[in-house]
Order: structure tokens, then C-alpha cells, then sequence
């Protein structure tokens, strides 16, 4: 296992790079100008010739893809089409927003994911067993943005219990020192915007959550079943061991391993997933940003995030596996 | 570092869970929350032509001219302008006592700035193409100046007042750089620039030493929401006073909600069926069938609860290029008789294809649906393909368009050059019509510097690209506004929705 997790950690350059190739290909072949778009409509022929030449897209593709990837490993992913500001800035002022979004609402996901698995196991054989699994194959039928509408209609309109738009309070102003504002709150000793940030934070990270706990559960009651059959568990119960010993104590612990790498399999989903619940919620993520990038045809932008996205998804991935790697000793040997 | 004990945590958050709960009670009455359903593509005003981010300019930037409520061309940095007779140059007076936010004095130095030196200096800005014209700007003193062209520019006052053309300051900016302007931006307008979030939030103050009418709330809020369905939750939650750009039944309903106000305003925005020349409608009787077709008042009715206006020229009525009593019928049995007489019939239908856009304003795509329909029973077989607004300009160059286009067009000046000129020129991007007999006509008239003549021109223009089919006017649009009743505001004939302008 240590050394399938260093042959994966060694593949993360080569995949990056096959990655940006094809997102770099795949834009091109797109049929949008990007010259033409980085005009105004009342540009003549002329100018959005020399545009095109500014930006270099009169040259060969490969040589295009070259001179984008140097720049990208020198930190620097070219300037936004529609917006005309350098994207590494743009990405900076969004990529903690999302990624604290997506923490939240994988927290969401794990809690519901461990506690409803356990509850799915103890359901086992058992006449509300039907009705768990109808409930689980019922949230993961409902995508996230309807999760989002849903939640905003009976939280945010019916009961006004919750905000729904936007990370703070009117009235507040958002301290900036790492982006992260949870983090930042508690940096300036500001306890209100903590909270108010985290009420914000409620609605987007449930919707986004809710539809990825399903498959956790699952996973969660099926390694319960099969831990169940060793030994241990027979052993631990003829010691007189009492059952939510065994389970929360000793089973839960070995059960949880797969639980945990799908999980990481799912934060790429989920920070994917976040593009839509950010513009319901008016969250301003990296996924709000992705979503004008797209309707502007601003490439750079579109290619920055997306391998912004791959980038994230492989450093979750690599986390999972040394954190599976620290917790099963058996994988270490 | 400030260092918290539990307690004291614990405290203050549920302070703030109940502050928080009480948004209305603690912003009170001096501050209104607008949901935006779009941000600005950055706080430099100059450098790019976005309609909707207009109104949120004209909150921190002033422009050297405005408009009325009504439209009406009004003085504002400038106090007096002279169009010379030929029009080849405009002589400018500035008011005297306009202070950036920093507190410096703004004069004909920083109008040179922002619409000559900037853009000779080689800065990427959308108001280089505004005014193409501009030879240079001669500074006779601190409040005066002219601006002088390379041919005749009659609607310069009118561009002076449009899109992009914000004066900014020349000192800071040289001082900041674009970057630090752009990060923390001045003008003169009647709110500073408190807290921007991108995509999230932008927080007002009031300009305290504002040199015109001093806004009556202290503090807007502009949350950026850019889903509609959001936006109508939010007003209907409370969380927001104020919201535009929600579906027209949405509109309707929380109109009947108590404690709010749903508006359907008819705004100078017209909605039209750009044509080519060529393909299948090179034939006349195509075009003119195809326009005869059409039921407008039922598409408003439809879609905009009757609101939308029916066109019959591309211009809105009250405008000057708009003319009373010239009206294109909608008149099947026409269309049929015209079809007829090209060999076409809801038998052997003539096939065209036609683009629309899907969201880009109130029911497009459902409108084109509709209007398909419509040609079909007369024996017009359209065949429906969806395009990005963004990607309109680049298939027209491309000469790519099919032969219609659903099309939405913003002039916020109601100037008829803007119109019938911009969209049938065929030198513009426009316009996929490129015959050059029309084409000849709508250039010239480009330079006709008579008042009298030019506005004459246009709407001779209008009448005839109409009459021959050149272009299919259908709606003026209609823009969608929900309130609290209790919120008053000036309802500007062009959609602006401004803070300076709000009261309780």
C-alpha cells in the first residue's frame, strides 16, 4: 500500500499534465473566438485581428499550449477575457470560498453518511428496513440544486429561519485575511461574523451535502455487515462485550476504512457539484465564477478552474490515502 | 492575537444568531438591500460595455451627461454643451464644484483622461469604440473644453450619457495604477465604494459631500443573485427590498403578496427578429410573410401579461425615432397570399432556420417556440437552433446566423441612430442584413449632422427597412421589478433602478 500510494502520489504530475492537455485541446475545438469575444461588438475586422495576434492565438496549437504552460507553472493563467483581470487573482478571491463550502458540506455528508449507515445497519432485517432504503434512494435521486430550491422555500421563504443568499449579514463586512471567512472571523475576534457566516454557510452546505451522504450510508451498513462475520466481533461478544461496544468500539473502526475513500472519491464530486448550489445560493465560490466563465466563452478563466478543480480533487484523493494509510496498520506493513 | 474563552464565544454568537435574525430592525429605514441579478465585470467603468451593470456605476461614477427619468437628454458634470453645426467638434462646460471621493477637485483634465488620453495610451477600454470620431480634446480651462472629431459626430451628447462613459479621475488613477483603481475605485457620484465582494455583495455609503441632490438612504446594499428563482425567495422572505428580473408570473404573483409591489415596466430595450438577406429570404415575400405572421399582441399577452408593447419599427414609442401610426399588420391570410405567390404553402412548407437565445431575457426561447408556431400555419417551416447571446456577434461576422435571429436589443438613450443605425448597419455586428442598397442609406445617415435631418432620416429609415422586411420588430421588452410597498423609487424609462433615487 506505501507503495502504490507512492506510485500514485508520482502519477499526480503525468495526470495533471494529460489533464491540462486535453482541457487546453477541447477549448480550442470549441467553436467560440476568443479574439472576437474579448471586443466589443463594435470592433472592426482589423482590431480583432490584432487582438488575436496580442493573444497569441494566430500561433500553432502546439505552440499555444506550450507557451499556456509555462505560464500556468509560473502561476500565471492569462487574464479573463470578458472581465480583462489576471485569473490567478480572480481564483484567489474565489477558490476559499468554495473550498470552505465544500468542507462544510462534506461534513454534512459525513455526518448524515456515518450516523444514517449506522442506522441503516441497526434498521438490518428488521421492518423499517424498507423504508431506510426508500428514504436513502430518495435523497440521492434529487440532484443538488433542487436539494437547494427545496431548502431555500421551506428554511429561507416558509419558516425565515435561515439566509440564503450571499456569506454574511447586510450590515456586516467581511474581514479578509485568508479568504477563509470562518477562519478570518475567528482571526480578527469577531464572534458575530462567525456566526453569521456560518448561518450562511447552513443552507448551501446541507443541499450540496445531503445528495452525496446516501452512498456513505451504504457503503457504511454494507463493510458493517461483512465486519460482523470475523471473528473479533464473535470473540468480543463471548467476553461479554455490550453491542454499541462492539459496534461504535470495534467494528465502526475497521468499517469505516472504505467508508473514508469514498468519501475522497466524492469530495471531487461535491466540489464539482458546488457550481450550481453557489449561484441558488448566491455564494461567491469559484463555481459562480466558472458558471459566467462559461456563458462568456472566457477560456482562461474556464481552463484555470477546471484545473483549479483537478488539482483540488488529487490533493483530497492523496489525503485520503495516506489518512486510510495512518489508520489500517495492516496497510503499512 | 485576541484570544476568546468558550464563554465568551458562545456569547457572542448567540448575540449574533439574534442580531442576525433581525436584519430589517438593525439596517432600519436608512438603508435599502437590493438583489442584483448580475455584478460588474470590474470597477473600472470604462472598460467594459455590460447594460446591466449601468445603473450600478451611475451609484459610485457620475457621466458627463444623464438622463431624466423620462429619457430626456440633462446636463450633469456638464453644464452646457454646443454641438457645432457641422458637427465636427463640441464645446463643453464643466460644473465647478464636483469633488472625487477623495476629496480632489474634478475637472476638464480628468473628462481628457477618461475619454482621450486613456485610451491613447493603448488601455484596453469599451469607450475607445464609442467614440471612434474623437480626434482630440482641447482644454480651454479647468471647467471648459471641446471635443473635436475627424467627422461629423451629431450623437456624441448622446454617447456622453451611455454605455461606459463614467468620468474618472486622472491623479489617482496615475497614482494607483489600474489595478489599485480597480481595487479600491473613486468617482463623483452619490455613493463611495464601502465593500465589494465579487459575485456576492457591494456595499454603498452616501457621498456626504455630493455635489447634486443628496441621496436620502445613507447605506445601499446590491447582493448579487443571479438566480431568479432565489431572487423571488429572497424578496418574499424579507431579506431583500428590492429585486428585478423575475419571471413575469413570479412578478404577478408577489404583486398580490402583502407588503409587496410586482411592476411589469416597459423599458427601451426592444425584442426583434434580425433577418439576412440571403438564404431563403432573399425572397421578399418570405420576409414579409414571415413578418405578417406573427401575432405580437398574443406574444405579450403570452409572455409579458400584455405589458410588452407590439412594435412596428425598431424603436420604442416615445422616442424620437419611433413614428405614430405606422403599423405592419399581423395579418395571416396576407402571409399565405404572399407565400402563395412564391410557390410555398403549410403543404410545401419553405424552410428556414432560425436562432434564439434561452434565458438571456424573459421567455426568449418560449417566445421563438411560439412564432415557430405561428409560421407554420401559414406554410413557414422554421427549424430552431440555440445560441449564446455572447456568440451572436461571432456567428454574424462569420456569416454564420440562419436566416432569423430572436434578438434583444439595449438602448438606454432611445436615440434612434442607436437603433435603426447599430442594428442595420452592415458594417456592425449587429446587423446580418447586408444588402448594400439599405446599407448605403444607414451609413450616411451616420453623419448628418442636422438635428432635424438626422432624427427624419432615421425613422425614413426605420419605416422602409421595415416595409421591405429587413428586420422584424416584435416587442418592446419589459422589465420585471418586485418592491416592498413601502419603498419608493424613480422608475427611469430605461430600466436604471438607482439607490440616489430611493426612499421609505
Amino acid at each position: 500500500m506505501v507503495l502504490s500510494f507512492a506510485r500514485r502520489l508520482a502519477a499526480v504530475g503525468p495526470i495533471l499534465l494529460v489533464v491540462s492537455l486535453l482541457l487546453f485541446v477541447a477549448l480550442r475545438l470549441l467553436p467560440v473566438d476568443p479574439a472576437a469575444m474579448s471586443m466589443p461588438p463594435t470592433a472592426t475586422k482589423v482590431e480583432i485581428e490584432a487582438a488575436r495576434s496580442a493573444m497569441g492565438l494566430d500561433r500553432p496549437l502546439v505552440e499555444q499550449y506550450a507557451i499556456w504552460l509555462g505560464q500556468t507553472l509560473h502561476g500565471d493563467f492569462g487574464t479573463s477575457i470578458h472581465m480583462r483581470r489576471p485569473v490567478g487573482g480572480l481564483l484567489l478571491e474565489t477558490l476559499p470560498a468554495t473550498i470552505e463550502l465544500s468542507v462544510a458540506a462534506m461534513i454534512v455528508a459525513g455526518l448524515l453518511g456515518i450516523g444514517g449507515g449506522l442506522a441503516l445497519f441497526a434498521l438490518r432485517n428488521r421492518r423499517g428496513e424498507a423504508v431506510a432504503e426508500l428514504t436513502t434512494t430518495l435523497m440521492m435521486s434529487i440532484p443538488e440544486f433542487l436539494w437547494a430550491l427545496l431548502f431555500i422555500f421551506l428554511f429561507g421563504v416558509l419558516l425565515s429561519a435561515l439566509p440564503f443568499t450571499g456569506r454574511l449579514d447586510p450590515g456586516m463586512t467581511r474581514p479578509v485575511v485568508s479568504g477563509f471567512l470562518l477562519l478570518d472571523a475567528l482571526l480578527v475576534g469577531r464572534p458575530d461574523i462567525y456566526a453569521s457566516a456560518l448561518r450562511h454557510l447552513l443552507l448551501p452546505a446541507a443541499a450540496l451535502g445531503i445528495a452525496f451522504a446516501p452512498p456513505v450510508m451504504r457503503v457504511l451498513r454494507t463493510s458493517l455487515v461483512d465486519v460482523y462475520q470475523e471473528d473479533y466481533i464473535r470473540q468480543a461478544r463471548l467476553r461479554g462485550v455490550g453491542e454499541a461496544r462492539i459496534l461504535l468500539a470495534h467494528a465502526l473502526k475497521n468499517a469505516i476504512l472504505p467508508t473514508l475513500t469514498l468519501m475522497g472519491v466524492q469530495f471531487g464530486f461535491l466540489f464539482g457539484g458546488s457550481l450550481l448550489v453557489e449561484v441558488i445560493y448566491a455564494y461567491p465560490g469559484m463555481g459562480n465564477l466558472m458558471v459566467d466563465a462559461v456563458r462568456n466563452a472566457d477560456l482562461p478563466i474556464i481552463q484555470a478552474v477546471a484545473l483549479t478543480y483537478c488539482v483540488v480533487v488529487l490533493a483530497i484523493t492523496s489525503a485520503v490515502d495516506a489518512l486510510v494509510l495512518l489508520l489500517n496498520p495492516r496497510l503499512r506493513a | 492575537m485576541v484570544k476568546l474563552s468558550r464563554r465568551v464565544f458562545a456569547q457572542g454568537a448567540s448575540l449574533a444568531s439574534l442580531l442576525a435574525s433581525l436584519p430589517a430592525v438593525a439596517a432600519g429605514k436608512d438603508s435599502v438591500t437590493i438583489g442584483w441579478p448580475s455584478d460588474v465585470t470590474g470597477w473600472d467603468p470604462n472598460q467594459r460595455f455590460t447594460p446591466d451593470a449601468q445603473a450600478l456605476y451611475k451609484m459610485v461614477f457620475d457621466q458627463p451627461l444623464d438622463q431624466s427619468p423620462s429619457l430626456k437628454l440633462i446636463p450633469n458634470l456638464i453644464k452646457a454643451w454646443t454641438l457645432a453645426p457641422d458637427g465636427m467638434s463640441l464645446a463643453l462646460e464643466f460644473r465647478d464644484d464636483v469633488r472625487f471621493h477623495d476629496g480632489s477637485k474634478m475637472t476638464s483634465a480628468d473628462f481628457r483622461w477618461t475619454f482621450f488620453e486613456r485610451v491613447k495610451s493603448g488601455q484596453k477600454l469599451d469607450i475607445a469604440n464609442s467614440f471612434r470620431k474623437l480626434k482630440d480634446i482641447e482644454i480651454i480651462s479647468p471647467t471648459k473644453a471641446v471635443m473635436r472629431f475627424d467627422s461629423p459626430a451629431p450623437t456624441v451628447p448622446v454617447w456622453l450619457a451611455f454605455l461606459g462613459s463614467f468620468v474618472v479621475p486622472k491623479d489617482y488613477m496615475e497614482k494607483v495604477g489600474l489595478e489599485g483603481f480597480a481595487a479600491k475605485p473613486i468617482g463623483t457620484g452619490p455613493y463611495k465604494l464601502v465593500e465589494y465582494q465579487m459575485n456576492g455583495r457591494i456595499v454603498l455609503e452616501r457621498n456626504e459631500d455630493y455635489w447634486g441632490p443628496k441621496p436620502k438612504l445613507k447605506r445601499v446594499v446590491i447582493e448579487i443573485i443571479k438566480d431568479p428563482s432565489a431572487r423571488v425567495a429572497a424578496i418574499q422572505s424579507g431579506s431583500i427590498d428590492l429585486t428585478v428580473g423575475v419571471p413575469v408570473r413570479e412578478a404577478e404573483r408577489l404583486g398580490k403578496v402583502a407588503g409587496l409591489k410586482g411592476e411589469l415596466n416597459p423599458i427601451q430595450r426592444v425584442i426583434l427578429l434580425q433577418v439576412r438577406n440571403d438564404q431563403a429570404f432573399a425572397d421578399p415575400n418570405v420576409r414579409l410573410a414571415a413578418h405578417h405572421a406573427i401575432d405580437k399582441a398574443a406574444l405579450s399577452k403570452a409572455f409579458y401579461g400584455g405589458a410588452a408593447v407590439p412594435l412596428s419599427l425598431p424603436a420604442t414609442p416615445g422616442t424620437p425615432g419611433f413614428v405614430d401610426g405606422f403599423k405592419f399588420a399581423y395579418d395571416p391570410a396576407m402571409a399565405t397570399k404572399l407565400l402563395a405567390a412564391s410557390g410555398f404553402s403549410p403543404a410545401k412548407p419553405v424552410k428556414i432556420g432560425m436562432a434564439t437565445t434561452n434565458g438571456q431575457f424573459p421567455n426568449d426561447y418560449d417566445m421563438a417556440r411560439a412564432i415557430v408556431a405561428m409560421w407554420k400555419k401559414v406554410g413557414i417551416e422554421a427549424e430552431l437552433e440555440v445560441i449564446e447571446y455572447a456568440k451572436y456577434f461571432e456567428l454574424n461576422r462569420g456569416n454564420k446566423l440562419p436566416e432569423t435571429t430572436l434578438y434583444s436589443f439595449d438602448n438606454a438613450t432611445g436615440d434612434p441612430e442607436i437603433y435603426a443605425g447599430y442594428l442595420l448597419n452592415p458594417k456592425l455586428p449587429f446587423s446580418p442584413w447586408k444588402d448594400p442598397v439599405l446599407g448605403e442609406k444607414v451609413i450616411a445617415q451616420f453623419n448628418v449632422a442636422d438635428e432635424a435631418k438626422r432624427i427624419a432620416g432615421w425613422r425614413a429609415i426605420g419605416q422602409e427597412a421595415v416595409t421591405m422586411g429587413a428586420c422584424m420588430p416584435l416587442l418592446q421588452s419589459v422589465q420585471t421589478l418586485v418592491r416592498k410597498t413601502d419603498l419608493a423609487y424613480s422608475k427611469y424609462g430605461n430600466g436604471w433602478v438607482l439607490g440616489q433615487t430611493m426612499n421609505w
